[in-house]
């Protein structure tokens, strides 16, 4: 049993307190979702669970937190490594070990079990979590998914009677989130405690036991699952949540026009593609996309959008097949200079000390009425001296954007522009993409999630296994086709 | 599957060979030749270091490795000797001395990146304690270790970035605007770094990265006859290449062109 008491919290560098009196009890075996806006406190929720709070990130502390009957906040995070396990949001960033095998006995290993020991619990915990297939494997070399499954591997051999997952569906595609499913399921059968952060919770949707809601630092509400689930859409969005039920969108689909205000053209034939001595990513790839376009990009991981992208972009060559705009084939170089790419990771794509510098980066002529015009546009304009390093995920993703905007890209990509964003930041940043497309601009989106497709696209392009790609016009038959791939 | 046939596969090595050794003794021969590579001037004895010692590495997955450094050590050589048919004022007098640097660091580079492939990380960190380093050493190290390959990740998606926002993306623009380019590439991937490290570091502590007890790893490290053996040859074979540089073998001129 886990009870937090009154509990307080204030990070030392910051004024006011992120948790304010936080009373629950979560019985043993309890499925626990911890949901809410970003920045409502949820992380910090879990991170006073894993002994983080105070010793990682020190703060001024108030009330208690039990487990069991002992004090969580006395313990040290060493301590409470067999007994509270965490997986971390991306897979890339917790991983000490080059080879999956050693990462599974990393946290073994660190409690100073002995080498019999080690190999019995991860041998067990391959066993059981069934992930057999990715022992022995260079860490470089899996998906994200794979990594997921190899971190929770990983804490599942230190045998905790407690898991915290923070966002972990958050650079997952739908296989990978259906696997990530039966895990927590696994575990949960198991008797285990688990608390999840998340914002796109509709796999947990089976397993929730209860679910608090967080604004502001404080429980707003809490729900059984029955009453979650059927919680009224007005009373969902005013909370700021994702949808629990995304396939249910295809029914309301509306089919969205064509802005006809461009004429552009991007034309892509029998495009191909593979890597020196690997197989081929895909071949005979053509689609068109007019201005005003936009195109959600869908495939499982390892499909070949990255490298897609990358083709389009201007960044790979390809070996076969032509890229043409307005009639004009284009070389990588052109294609550079055409298309702008919004990354996943919006650390890679800040370089200048103050977001208006950062806008105007690169480009010759004299800009600044269009960089004011594009602060405005996209509430920017009180951060314009503000080093783009210090502003929150959504916002540094709105500069890259409106570095795209001011350099004018008639084709802009963007890659999994959604991932770990609540509900507020998804629809901001569709209307963004519809601002965009209105204006002819042609837009490519990589995505997995399946609501801001829905509300976003105009058309999808798939990659199947084969490589090969179909080229649909939204309509509900579609959609209702892609929720039975995805979510059945 | 069964967990006999997993705990197969755990045991299994995709290392053999001298790629098995215990890590101290990789680090030690590697110190070594990084002294005497600096002290060696003959170039008969420079050739003869890395020929032994690339026929080491190629006993420990590192064949190629191995060759592809031989190679590169012999054009450079040649490259250099050709420099004496150049008589710039300066520029050969710079250009040689960096050819010879070059020609020095490349011993080492070899032995240090296949160290660095071939070592299993829970082997270093268990050599490192058994050596009584402080975790405050040990811990920043792994991490280091950890992090060289990803840098080349890291830096292509910079470099990918940079060349579709148009910033520093010719060759002129880079030659023209050397420093800008450095802290273009610079700045994001610090960032990156501060933010990756968090991230490691809070993950590490939740598995009980800070205990200190005496670790195991996933194989038996022991610095026992292999390893002495190994150390011993290596250093007598260093100070008999330190003595013959001293004698006329030392004075012969291999690479003519």
């Amino acid at each position: 049993m886990i009870s937090f008491q009154n509990f307080s919290f204030r990070y030392e560098e910051s004024q006011d307190f992120t948790l304010h009196k936080i009373d629950m009890t979560i019985k043993t075996g309890e499925f626990i979702l911890l949901t809410g806006r970003s920045g409502c406190g949820k992380t910090t929720l879990i991170r006073s669970l894993n002994g983080l709070i105070p010793h990682f990130y020190p703060g001024e502390m108030k009330g208690d937190i039990l487990m069991d009957g002992h004090s969580l906040l006395e313990m040290q995070p060493s301590q409470l490594a067999g007994q509270v396990g965490t997986v971390f949001q991306d897979p890339r960033s917790q991983f000490f070990m080059t080879d999956t095998t050693r990462e599974l006995a990393f946290g073994c290993e660190n409690l100073g079990l002995s080498r019999e020991e080690t190999i019995d619990r991860i041998a067990k915990s391959t066993k059981e979590l069934e992930l057999a297939d990715y022992l022995n494997r260079s860490i470089f070399a899996l998906s994200s998914g794979e990594k997921q499954q190899i971190a929770i591997g990983s804490v599942y051999a230190l045998a905790p009677k407690v898991y915290i997952f923070d966002e972990p569906s958050a650079n997952l595609d739908y296989a990978a989130t259906k696997r990530l499913a039966e895990i927590m399921g696994k575990l949960k059968k198991k008797g285990y405690t688990i608390f999840v952060v998340e914002h796109r919770f509709y796999y947990l949707r089976e397993w929730i036991d209860r679910v608090f809601l967080i604004q502001d630092g404080q429980i707003e509400q809490e729900f059984t699952k029955e009453e979650f689930c059927a919680l009224p859409e007005e009373t969902r969005i005013s909370y700021g949540l994702r949808t629990a039920y995304p396939e249910r969108d295809a029914e309301h689909y509306r089919g969205k026009e064509r802005a006809d205000n461009g004429t552009h053209l991007l034309k892509v034939n029998s495009l191909g593609f593979s890597y020196k001595k690997g197989p081929e990513v895909f071949q005979n790839v053509s689609f068109e996309a007019h201005a005003g376009d936009v195109i959600g990009i869908l495939g499982h991981n390892g499909a070949g959008k990255t490298t897609l992208l990358s083709i389009l972009t201007g960044l790979l060559k390809q070996q076969h097949g032509e890229v043409c705009f307005d009639g004009k084939k284009l070389s990588p170089r052109q294609r550079r200079a055409l298309s702008y790419l919004v990354m996943q990771d919006t650390d890679y794509q800040l370089f200048a000390s103050s977001v208006e510098d950062e806008l105007s980066l690169g480009i010759k002529e004299d800009c600044k009425e269009k960089v004011d015009a594009t602060l405005k546009a996209l509430e920017l304009s009180e951060y314009r001296e503000r080093h783009p390093a210090s502003l929150s995920g959504g916002q540094k993703q709105r500069v890259t954007i409106g570095a795209a905007i001011v350099k004018d890209s008639p084709v802009i990509y963007f890659d999994e522009p959604t991932s770990g964003l609540d509900y507020d930041s998804m629809v901001r940043v569709s209307r963004l993409i519809e601002q965009l497309s209105n204006s002819g601009v042609i837009v490519f989106v990589v995505s997995h999630d399946f609501e801001f497709i829905v509300r976003t696209c105009t058309e999808v392009v798939q990659l199947d296994d084969h490589g090969a790609i179909q080229n649909h016009r939204l309509s509900p038959e579609i959609l209702k086709a892609l929720s039975e791939k995805y979510f059945t | 599957m069964e967990e006999t046939q997993i705990k197969q596969m755990i045991e299994r090595q995709s290392l053999h060979g001298s790629a098995l050794l215990d890590p101290r003794c990789k680090i030690l021969l590697l110190v070594c030749i990084g002294f005497v590579s600096y002290f060696l001037a003959g170039e008969v004895v420079s050739l003869a270091l890395m020929l032994v010692y690339g026929l080491f590495i190629a006993f420990g997955n590192g064949g190629k490795w191995a060759l592809k450094m031989i190679v590169s050590y012999i054009i450079v050589a040649y490259l250099n000797a050709l420099l004496r048919y150049v008589q710039v004022p300066v520029l050969s007098v710079i250009m040689s001395v960096f050819g010879v640097t070059v020609l020095k660091l490349i011993p080492i580079v070899m032995m240090g990146l296949w160290i660095l492939r071939t070592t299993y990380m829970d082997d270093l960190m268990v050599s490192l304690q058994r050596m009584r380093l402080p975790q405050a050493v040990t811990i920043p190290l792994v991490v280091m270790f950890r992090y060289i390959p990803t840098l080349r990740i890291e830096y292509r998606q910079i470099r990918n970035t940079m060349d579709i926002r148009g910033i520093s993306d010719t060759l002129w623009k880079r030659v023209s605007h050397p420093l800008a380019t450095i802290e273009y590439i610079l700045i994001p991937l610090l960032m990156r770094c501060l933010k990756v490290t968090d991230e490691l570091a809070a993950s590490g502590t939740t598995r009980g990265l800070e205990l200190e007890c005496k670790r195991y790893a996933l194989r038996p490290i022991r610095f026992s006859w292999p390893e002495i053996a190994v150390s011993l040859l290596g250093i007598l074979f260093l100070a008999v290449l330190l003595f013959l540089d001293q004698t006329k073998i030392g004075e012969i001129i291999l690479w003519r062109v």
